[in-house]
Formats: structure tokens, sequence, C-alpha cells
């Protein structure tokens, strides 16, 4: 076996166009899954039993199955109910989802951080409830969240490999058009590779650097 | 006709004898490819990280290789290594059948997942415990087996229960190749005309019952080795 990197060097600026594509997609799929957990948290943590089942089973169900099967769901069987979605669509909607799922999960710790105590303190010493949110119950979340977060979107970065499945152009789909054009395929899945290596480097030093000075974070990221 | 109305006329057609003893064995391919990928998994992990040690392995390019090795297969996504896997078995002509590449995918995955938890499991023994063990003139690796590991096994075990339901999850993507697991398996019943609410539908809900009795499992060892509570992990 011989390796020629000098044949498909050129279709390095098309994969990193697609690696910008993965990166979006797991941003927009983030930022959702964010909202959900959020909501989902919240009903975990101060909802009565009647309101929280329906989210521990949406918890289970999203956590206990795989992402690409949800998605392979919602892109061939939602179509006989009569709803057709365009491939970019199902697999948003699917990590939403999924993300969602998630970030329930690690969100409701950021609930359970907060001594009770200290909220009790902050309500003696006269706080108002923006001064209790900023001084008191923000730092517990933050540096409580922060870390599980920052892993969540490097693995969900990660995860969007799979959009290729589905026809998305994105980096790993690329890599796949340029096999079938040029048949380099080791070449091309190890640049490919290298670039998902160099992302999700990239996006722990700058998560990591984020906690570390905005919120004396030391945890590592990733 | 509606869909429900479709999926009631196919469900006697769909749920065979012949039909779920394929799903079924489609499962076992999946545990298969999971659970056989982790154990090897785990051993290269195990081997990844004591060669990581400073107490057992003094050559520092050593431990430079494992952590680079460690580093960059946590940081593939399992579909790029699958493509990498089974093309360069074709490029170096080995002629791997795919269940073994399914395999050596997960258990070169596997390997870095592993040796980071058992990294984090040998950092939980104090290192007052090394000290000692080497100062009683134990070789390293006698102070490793003797002293080190029995006392982390309960914060590496948990976790690995954890990963085997992972890998359950992520062999979903070795359907790409070709390998009959369960997510191909749906796949080539919906080709064969069922109705895809039928084939995935049941395919969401035999991985939800795998996955649920590898959760409990964990669970149950979380409970009795550890006071941690069990993550989940896509």
């Amino acid at each position: 076996m011989v390796l020629q990197y000098g044949q498909v060097l050129h279709y390095l600026p098309d994969f990193l166009w697609g690696a910008g594509l993965s990166l979006w997609i797991a941003a927009l799929a983030f930022a959702g899954g964010l909202l959900i957990g959020l909501a989902g948290a919240a009903v975990l943590t101060y909802a009565g039993p009647w309101a929280r089942w329906p989210v521990i089973a949406y918890v289970r169900f999203f956590t206990y199955t795989p992402q690409l099967v949800q998605i392979f769901f919602l892109f061939f069987a939602l179509p006989e109910f009569g709803i057709i979605l365009p491939p970019i669509a199902a697999v948003l909607i699917g990590m939403t989802l999924n993300a969602g799922a998630y970030l329930t999960e690690i969100e409701r710790a950021g609930f359970d951080s907060v001594p009770g105590a200290e909220l009790d303190a902050a309500e003696t010493l006269g706080f108002s409830r923006v001064q209790t949110i900023w001084h008191v119950i923000a730092p517990h979340v933050v540096r409580t969240l922060y870390p599980s977060l920052s892993n969540h979107y490097i693995i969900m970065t990660l995860g969007t490999s799979m959009a290729a499945i589905f026809g998305v152009e994105e980096l790993t789909a690329r890599a796949l058009n340029a096999n079938a054009i040029s048949f380099r395929s080791v070449e091309i899945f190890s640049i490919t590779a290298g670039i998902y290596i160099l992302l999700t480097i990239i996006a722990s030093f700058l998560l990591w650097g984020v906690g570390r000075w905005l919120f004396r974070i030391r945890a590592r990221v990733f | 006709m509606s869909a429900w109305q479709i999926v009631a006329a196919e469900a006697p057609r769909f749920f065979t004898y012949w039909n779920m003893l394929f799903l079924g064995q489609a499962v076992l391919n999946t545990l298969i490819a999971s659970v056989l990928g982790c154990g090897l998994g785990y051993a290269m992990g195990f081997v990844l990280a004591v060669l990581r040690l400073p107490q057992v392995m003094p050559v520092a390019a050593v431990r430079a290789v494992a952590i680079l090795w460690v580093e960059a297969f946590r940081r593939i996504p399992f579909l790029v290594l699958l493509l990498l896997v089974f093309f360069s078995t074709q490029a170096l002509r080995m002629e791997a059948p795919l269940w073994a590449v399914a395999v050596a995918s997960v258990a070169i995955r596997m390997s870095a997942l592993a040796a980071e938890n058992i990294r984090a499991g040998l950092d939980s023994v104090r290192p007052q415990q090394w000290e000692a063990a080497l100062t009683m003139n134990l070789r390293p690796l006698a102070a490793l087996f003797r002293i080190v590991l029995p006392q982390s096994w309960r914060v590496i075990l948990p976790p690995s229960i954890v990963h085997v339901l992972s890998m359950v999850k992520e062999t979903s993507l070795v359907s790409q190749i070709g390998f009959i697991e369960l997510t191909f398996a749906a796949k080539m019943l919906t080709q064969r005309g069922f109705s895809a609410i039928l084939t995935y539908g049941t395919a969401l809900v035999m991985y939800f019952l795998v996955s649920w009795l590898l959760a409990s499992l964990a669970r149950a060892a979380g409970k009795k080795l550890t006071a941690r509570p069990i993550v989940l992990t896509p």
C-alpha cells in the first residue's frame, strides 16, 4: 500500500467548509437542547409527580436508544404520517431532541447544586431577586454545569458526523464524496479524522480558557 | 389509508416468527460487536493506562505515545473511525470479515475511553499507597496488581458498564458498512416493503430494552460499589 496524500490535498478547502457546517449543526442542536434541558430540569426539580413522568419517559427513551435510529425514524417513518422532512431538518430535530434528553439530566445537577441554606441566608440579608440569582444561584450553577456542558458540546460536535448518512454536506459527507471520486480512501479518511481531532482540540482549549478566566473553573474540558 | 391503518394491516405480516428470529439474531450481533469490542478495548485500554504510569514506565517517549493514542482516538467520530478501519483493512488486502472490522473499530474507540476511565480509577488511590509499596521493595507491576488495582475496581467498574451501553448505541453506525446488526436488519426489513414505523419502531424498542437492562446493571453496581451517580454518555 502506497499512501499518496498529494493527490487528495486539493480537497482540503472543501473539507474545511464541511467542518464549518458540522460546527453549525452542533451549535444549533446544542442551543435547542439547552432550552429543552432547562425546561426538563425545571420540571424534574419543581413539578409534581404527574408532570415529572412524561419528562422521565422522554429522557429515558432518548438516552437509551441510538441517535442514528431516532433520526432514521424521523426521516423514514414520519412521511407515513404525511410529514416529509428535508435531511438537514431531520438531523437537526433528531440531534436537538437527543441533546435535550442528555442536557435535562446534566442541568438537573445544576438545580440541585444550590444549597437551600444559602437561599435562606440571601433572603435574611435582604437580597433582591436579581441579587440572589446573580450572587448566590449563578455561581453554583455555572461551576457545576460548565465542565459537563462543555464536554457534551464536544461530544455533539463528533456526533454530527452521522448527518452524512442522510446526505447533509458536512465534513464526513464531503469525505465520502471525495472518496467516491478519487478512491484514495485511507488518505481521505485519515485527513478527515485529523480535522475532527484538530477541531475538538481547539474547542477543548477555548472552552477551558473561557472557564478558567471567566468563571475560575480549573476542570479539564473533554 | 392513514398511517395507523397501514401499521395495523401490516402488523400480523411483520410480527411473524421468522422476522422476529431475524431481528433477534441481529440484536445478538449488536451485542457481540459491542461486548466483544468493549472487552478487547478494555484490555488495550488497561495496557495504555499502565503505560502512562511513571511508576511503571520509566521511558517518557512510550508514555507520550500512549497519551497521543488516547487523545487522538477519543476525538475521532465513530463513523469516521469505522470507515478508516474498513478501508485500511482493504488497502492492506487483509480480507477481514465485516464483524471483525466492527469489533476492531469498537475496540480501538473503547481503548481510548477505557484508558481514561482506568486512569481515573488508578488516580483515585492515594499516592502514598504507591510510595509505601515501592518503599517495601515491591516491583512496580506487583505494586500495581497487588496494592493499587484492587482498590480502584470500585471506581472503574460502574462506568465500564455504561461504556458497553454507549457502544450498543454506537454500533448502530456499523450498519453503514453492511454488518447485519439491529439497525441494518431494520433497514433490510424496510426495504422488503414493511412500514418504516414498524421496522424502526421495533428496532428502537429493542435497543431500549437492551440499554435498560445494562443501565439497571450499572446502577446496581454503582449503588453497591460507589456513592458516585451514574452518568450516561451518548
